[in-house]
């Protein structure tokens, strides 16, 4: 019974990560604006790796093994998000036509940050 | 700051375009000499040949000159285009007629499958000392040949050093990097300066423990130097060129990649002498498993990633900014 309770469990949180992969891979090819690329991208790294990572930790149960795998984890949530703060703020600072593109609720922030201030 | 950019970059592609559709003479000198052109001369009027300096091509009549560049510029197009053909026509001969003369995959009398590997596999342990049979190889029984690959390696960047470094006199490179994107890349940010405070440390560590333990796990130089410069290469991108080159610099990358191939090629050289065969080895070979054991191998996997290191981390500052 647990048995079974475990493994319902793992392929649930398997299959919760394979659509968030599907998604994000779908918003990276289909969406036109960097931004909203970015963000698809990110969905990726942190909630689709984690709940993969999730369902194979509890498929595999307590052991070194698992514990890797949580390091991955940890590794990929400090990382990811960083690099896509870093290139959202690339994109505000080389794209001359944000405005036109997006509602920007502070246009200052953008001036600034594209003179480099 | 990105409309400086795009504008310059507009400026010389409307020069060229009109020097070769509109047989400009005038842009003759200035495209010589972009600095000066670009930063001082006023954009020359393109239907106004004139007033240029007087030339050579200047005596043609417009059209001639036209006429001139056109075929020119397609007849090298043509030469280009033969000549790529023909050249990758015969780089696919020479690869198809090597694959063809190769013995047929799976045959047991292939010459793989001869008592060389097998020697490696089961005394390779015993004779080598090292755990990590893949180390024992590399770094043991065919170091020469890993000599040759830490070579290579070093005459990439050598290459890419003479290619990409910028001299001191070399103004115009120098000039368009200051105009290029990257200076209004963000710098100092908040949040990458906070992870790389944690991470750098922890990559350092991880890649020198990868080295220390090639003989031991999966790993070795390659891969341990890897992940060093990608620490390197983390907090440059974090704290900028001037407290990276507190500690890595040209002069370190020189010093440290010519004393690491230097002592490799020392340790393993005479193995082009004695004909890949072994002499025998003044340092005990130890007990398998232990830290300190295998004879020379965790010390030829340190200068291996020295070398791949300062290689890596060579690569991307020069790429990126021409210069260490």
């Amino acid at each position: 019974m647990l048995e079974w309770a475990r493994f319902v469990l793992s392929a649930l949180l398997l299959a919760l990560g394979l659509f968030v992969l599907a998604s994000g891979v779908l918003g990276v090819f289909r969406f036109r604006q960097t931004l909203s690329r970015v963000h698809a991208a990110a969905l990726v790294d942190t909630l689709g790796i984690a709940s993969m990572f999730a369902g194979l930790i509890v498929a595999e149960g307590f052991t070194p093994a698992s514990l890797k795998l949580l390091a991955v984890v940890a590794f990929l949530w400090l990382t990811s998000p960083v690099s896509s703060h870093l290139i959202g703020r690339m994109e505000v600072t080389v794209n001359d036509a944000l405005e036109k593109d997006m509602r920007v609720d502070d246009p200052e922030a953008v001036r600034r940050e594209k003179e480099g201030e | 700051m990105a409309r400086v950019r795009n504008d310059f970059e507009g400026r010389r592609w409307q020069r060229f375009r009109a020097w070769l559709n509109e047989g400009d003479t005038s842009l003759d000198s200035l495209l010589m000499d972009a600095v000066d052109g670009r930063s001082s001369a006023p954009q020359p009027a393109p239907s106004a040949p004139e007033s240029a300096d007087p030339g050579a091509v200047n005596h043609l009549p417009l059209s001639a000159v036209q006429a001139r560049r056109a075929r020119a510029e397609k007849f090298s197009r043509g030469l280009y285009r033969t000549l790529a053909v023909l050249i990758c026509f015969g780089l696919i001969g020479v690869l198809l007629a090597t694959a063809a003369a190769l013995p047929p995959f799976g045959n047991p009398d292939n010459p793989v499958h001869n008592e060389v590997s097998r020697r490696y596999i089961e005394q390779g342990m015993a004779e080598t000392g090292a755990v990590n049979v893949v180390a024992g190889m590399i770094l043991d029984y065919r170091a020469f040949d890993t000599l040759g690959e830490s070579n290579v390696l070093f005459t990439a960047a050598c290459a890419v050093l003479i290619l990409l470094r910028l001299g001191v006199s070399d103004r115009v490179r120098r000039w368009e990097r200051d105009l290029d994107a990257r200076l209004y890349e963000p710098q100092n940010d908040a949040i990458l300066q906070t992870l790389a405070r944690f991470l750098t440390p922890m990559a350092l560590l991880f890649g020198f423990y990868i080295v220390l333990n090639g003989h031991l796990s999966p790993g070795g130089g390659f891969s341990g130097g890897a992940v060093m410069g990608a620490g390197l290469i983390l907090y440059l991108n974090a704290f900028g060129y001037e407290k990276t080159a507190r500690f890595m610099n040209y002069r370190v990358f020189q010093t440290a990649s010519c004393a690491a191939l230097t002592f490799y090629a020392a340790a393993k050289s005479y193995s082009f002498f004695t004909g890949a065969n072994h002499l025998p080895s003044f340092i005990n070979a130890g007990i398998p498993g232990m830290l300190f054991s295998a004879g020379l191998i965790p010390y030829l996997n340190i200068a291996v990633g020295l070398v791949v290191c300062c290689t890596m981390y060579a690569f991307y500052t020069l790429f990126r900014k021409g210069d260490m």
